[in-house]
């Protein structure tokens, strides 16, 4: 943790000479996932993701977008090698998270995924209640003192909006809950944690408007102690959430830049045709 | 919408087919169990009339008939057609049960006025029967029941025949002190017991008019006579009954005092004493053995009704013990009268009330309604389907017996019972034996237990075997694996049983016993050997571990159960000897009495393992795997390492259908028959030790249905069983679909 820790300073210090250029929005922040060259395939005749380079800046919203199919959801799951489940899958190129390969052998992957959490399109939940469900985290990472857990618990459902709502049905089945509850509750889970990184993919996607604007409203209050990268069809979220949007297509990565100049100047021609729903 | 409307022809045919598949479904649910219903139905009822009391009816009785002369003695042939009755001066007279008045008579070879005193039965098979006279003379005499066929059908023709006259010895021989005034009255047979055995050999017990005891022993074979005065035995009270066991191997005779005495007369030349004892409710005035020549009902002069038989103490001998006592009668018991098929026994007062006892479960059976004279003699018909009683003015009254189970009570089925021979109160199966005389002990409790023993055995093999296989193969194992491991744990539920069995029975056991050491030193090593595996294997350097495919680090437990094989076997005879003197056989039996049998329940828990592993494997495997995978990913994307996963998550998600797998294991087990029946030595014993075998309910009804006679105790007992067995998986399948229903509502709404 100490050397990652270094790495990482030593990286915002170096700034990068050799960024290229579709990475130029990014100068002076603070680089946290890197990818170089990533191909992903499924299979071998499944080529998912195709020489694929992004940056994900530290503390930023990072939107990923593009037509279903392009490998968005592909991509998040490299960075916690939720791939890896997949039999027969495999990766070239370079995953590096906070300048270290997380692909080299010696990587623990149970270190990896509470440093990087993640929150699925599909709200789910434990069939336990409220309190286990964010308590299971932190008690598989070897905390058992109660009142520890009890207090991390409290704090992840309140920065996830979700306190006030159940704070008198924590040994209440998680599945009462609604769908819109149960996604927060899963965010809460993934925030007691204490991760540094968090993937959503399409954590929205599921829910009424109410419930959408509430979780984006979370993520708004958490880019202030978290990197975020999150997969959405909805180009009104990407808009309002994002600091930062990356555009993909067939497995490639098109466009990286900015949100506000993906959504009001793109340089490529098929990004502005997808955002402005030419096709999609 | 619109297609309904263009296609009308169509729609009604799809309706029409849905409605007759929907019929088809209902009728086969409701033909299930209907189905289920009937076999519960068909089982209760043939196992129901075990339940049922004694019950007697009155068929007919026989108006008094002429001579003021006292009836000693009645019988009955088979057919319950003719009876006759024999009274004091020697008339044998036959009646008709269809018939108003008598059918014929015979009469005893009888001098002058001379009188018969007292009259015993001497066969289970036969109207035998002994007369002793007030002239001293013993008439031993046989009525038979010949069948004749004409052309109006089938007739019981009766007839007498005398098979042997002699006399008792002189009064005075006996030895007695003061027999002054008793030598004036002629010899005379006061009291007398009779029996012959199946060789021929006769034994009479009989008391003189001076008081004294006498039994003489004639040896058909040798054609030779034994006379045995016992009066030494006897002191100075006078004997008040006699019995001979109906094998003429036991004499008990009563005292005036309260003094019981067994006499053994297996040796014709001698009659020893064997054991002397008193009993408490009165000096006893009537005796009979039993059947099965161990037991004596005893009927006191205080009313009271007893069996006692001798029971070995632990200095080796057998001494006499009361054992059950019936309900008594008002008056001095005056006469016992035992069945020839089952331990059945007619006490009949001197005031005329009669009581039916059944000596294995200790219960008065039946009381016969009080007739307006006294009974004089009763007997039961040779099927022991009737009861006929004869009062003092010969009027008798024949009753029809239905008993046909006497032996199955829920006492004697669930509970202790205190068997002929046995050292107390035990739970005993043991259905048949020997002879038509043997006691049946119908506990169901052994067969229980063997059930229950097998079981628990089965399953404390099989069930971490098959969980942790299914948790391995549904999580863990790469695919390519699982998709081996799981057609061939399929086909090993194909395996039929019997062929199960038969390995086990045949070669596996003496297998196991030959390598019992080594045996039990593999199972300790293989553990050790695997953890020290496990500690070897991290200190291998991390960059030659991740070169190992995930899933396929089981291939690791293949040198290790390698090795542990290959020490144990060497291992065996030295740990034998070091720990077990040599012979761990030999060191079980003295140092904690156990002996051990090759097939035992080690063999049948791994046998039995082989029928529950499948099932167990497959449904907890198709419950684990059907945890949804966004379930493992959240667990797995929270950081949990894929056991914590498993053991977190997983488990409870599938703790309903590893439940049901488990009661559907034990179903099984409890079920299993050709297994248990083959790979032990289905011997009914209840004991927890491993090194021996049981008997199961489901083998227990294979091995014996054949034999049991059709409506009988042990047939339905047996029917009783499988309702028992039913009963139980019912319950299991119940509980488990209760308890797999909470669960799923709780770990498994997703
Ligand atoms: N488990 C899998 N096995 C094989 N192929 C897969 C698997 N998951 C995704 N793919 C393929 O990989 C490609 C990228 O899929 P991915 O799920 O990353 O797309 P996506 O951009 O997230 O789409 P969406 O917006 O619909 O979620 C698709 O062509 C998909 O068919
Ligand atoms: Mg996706």
């Amino acid at each position: 943790m100490e050397m990652l820790q270094k790495d990482m300073e030593k990286m915002a210090e170096t700034a990068h000479p050799e960024i290229p250029v579709e990475f130029s929005a990014l100068a002076g922040e603070r680089i946290v996932i890197e990818t170089t060259e990533l191909d992903f395939y499924y299979s071998a005749e499944s080529h998912a993701l195709k020489k694929v380079n992004i940056r994900i800046p530290y503390r930023k919203v990072t939107a990923f977008i593009g037509p279903s199919g392009c490998g968005k959801s592909t991509l998040l799951r490299c960075f916690n090698r939720m791939n890896d489940l997949i039999p027969g899958s495999f990766l070239e190129g370079k995953v590096l998270i906070e300048g270290e390969d997380i692909y080299k052998n010696g990587i623990r992957l149970e270190e990896l995924r509470k440093k990087v959490g993640m929150v699925f399109q599909k709200s789910n939940p434990f069939p336990m209640s409220v309190w286990e469900n964010v308590a299971f985290g932190p008690r598989v990472n070897g905390i058992t003192n109660k009142s520890e857990l009890e207090e991390m618990v409290e704090s992840s459902l309140k920065q996830a909006d979700l306190w006030k709502e159940v704070k008198d049905r924590l040994q209440a089945s998680a599945l009462d809950l609604s769908g819109g509850q149960q996604q927060r509750l899963c965010i809460a889970r993934t925030l007691a944690n204490k991760p540094d990184i968090i993937l959503m993919d399409e954590p929205a996607s599921a829910l009424d408007p109410i419930s959408t604007g509430k979780i984006e409203e979370t993520i708004n209050e958490l880019k202030e102690e978290y990197t975020i990268v999150i997969v959405t069809h909805n180009m009104q979220q990407a808009g309002r959430i994002s600091d930062y949007t990356a555009f993909m297509m067939l497995g490639e990565m098109v466009e990286f830049d900015t949100t506000k100049k993906i959504f009001t100047n793109p340089r490529e021609k098929m990004t502005e045709d997808y955002i402005t729903g030419r096709f999609g | 919408m619109l297609q309904t409307e263009t296609k009308p022809k169509h729609y009604q045919k799809v309706i029409r087919a849905d409605r007759w598949a929907r019929r088809l479904i209902t009728f086969g649910g409701y033909g299930i169990i209907a189905s289920i219903v009937a076999i519960l139905l068909f089982l209760a009822y043939q196992s129901l009339p075990l339940a049922k009391n004694a019950a007697i009816k009155t068929l007919f009785t026989f108006p008094a008939s002429q001579g003021p002369s006292k009836a000693l003695l009645t019988g009955i042939d088979p057919f319950q057609e003719i009876f006759y009755i024999l009274d004091e001066a020697g008339h044998v007279q036959f009646y008709q049960t269809a018939g108003t008045k008598p059918l014929s008579e015979a009469q005893l070879p009888l001098s002058g006025n001379e009188k018969i005193l007292a009259a015993a039965k001497g066969s289970l098979s036969s109207e035998l029967f002994a007369a002793g006279t007030d002239s001293g003379r013993i008439i031993t005499a046989e009525v038979r029941f010949q069948l004749d066929y004409s052309e109006s059908g089938r007739a019981v023709i009766p007839s007498l025949s005398v098979k042997e006259i002699w006399k008792i010895p002189a009064a005075g021989k006996a030895a007695s002190s003061n027999a002054a005034s008793s030598d004036t009255l002629p010899d005379h047979v006061e009291k007398l017991a009779f029996s012959q055995n199946e060789d021929g050999s006769r034994f009479y017990a009989w008391v003189d008019h001076q008081g004294a005891l006498w039994v003489r022993s004639y040896d058909a074979e040798e054609e030779v006579d034994y006379l045995h005065p016992l009066s030494q035995y006897l002191g100075e009270s006078s004997v008040t009954a006699l019995t001979i066991s109906n094998h003429g191997e036991n004499l008990v005779a009563a005292a005036a005092n309260g003094i019981m005495r067994w006499f053994d007369l297996k040796d014709l030349e001698k009659a020893a004493l064997r054991d002397e004892w008193s009993i408490s409710n009165g000096p006893a005035s009537a005796l009979s053995y039993l059947l099965g020549d161990q037991a004596v009902a005893i009927g006191t002069a205080a009313g009271a009704v007893e069996v006692w038989f001798p029971v070995r103490t632990p200095s080796n001998l057998m001494k006499f013990r009361q054992i059950h006592s019936f309900r008594s009668h008002s008056a001095a018991v005056a006469q016992i009268y035992h069945s020839s098929r089952n331990r059945d026994f007619l006490t009949i007062d001197a005031e005329g009330a009669a009581q039916l006892h059944y000596s294995t479960t200790g219960k008065t059976e039946v009381q016969f309604p009080r007739p307006e004279f006294s009974i004089a003699a009763g007997a039961f018909a040779p099927k022991s389907d009737g009861i006929l009683l004869v009062d003092a003015q010969k009027r008798f009254t024949l009753f029809r017996l239905d008993n046909p189970h006497p032996e199955s009570t829920v006492k004697a089925l669930f509970g202790k019972v205190w068997y002929e021979g046995y050292p107390g109160p035990e739970f005993v199966w043991q259905s048949t034996g020997g002879s038509d005389e043997f006691e049946s002990k119908l506990s169901l409790i052994p067969l229980i237990f063997g059930t229950l023993k097998g079981t628990l055995y089965a399953l404390l093999f099989s069930v971490p075997i098959a969980l942790l296989a299914a948790i391995y193969v549904s999580q863990f194992a790469p695919f390519r694996l699982s998709r081996i491991v799981k057609p061939t744990v399929e086909i090993m539920a194909a395996l039929p049983s019997v062929v199960i069995g038969f390995l086990a029975g045949l070669y596996f056991s003496p297998l196991f016993e030959q390598y019992l050491m080594s045996t039990f030193v593999f199972l300790i090593l293989l553990p050790l050997i695997f953890l020290a595996g496990v500690a070897a294997w991290r200190a291998v350097p991390e960059s030659y571990r991740m070169k190992i495919r995930p899933g396929f680090e089981v291939l690791f437990i293949i040198p290790v159960i390698l090795i542990a094989l290959q020490a144990s076997a060497s291992l065996g005879h030295p740990v034998e000897n070091f720990l077990f003197r040599g012979n761990f056989q030999q060191w079980l039996y003295t140092t904690w009495g156990i002996t051990y049998e090759t097939r035992n329940s080690f063999v049948v828990g791994f046998a039995l393992g082989f029928a529950v592993i499948p099932i167990i494997f497959t449904v907890s495997e198709d419950a684990l795997s059907n945890v949804p995978k966004s379930l493992t990913s959240a667990s797995l994307a929270l950081g949990a390492s894929r056991w914590q996963t498993v053991r977190r998550v997983v488990i409870p998600a599938a703790s309903g259908g590893i439940f049901a797998a488990i009661m559907l294991g034990l179903g099984r087990a409890v079920g299993e028959t050709m297994i248990v029946l083959m790979a032990t030595g289905n011997t009914p014993i209840i004991d927890f030790n491993p090194f021996n075998g049981f008997r199961a309910m489901s083998a227990c009804i294979a091995v014996e249905i054949p034999e049991a006679p059709v409506g009988g105790t042990l047939y339905r007992v047996l029917f009783l069983t499988a309702l028992l067995l039913f009963v139980f998986t019912f319950v299991l399948n119940t509980l488990s679909s209760l308890v797999g229903e909470r669960l799923r509502k709780k770990y498994a709404r997703f």
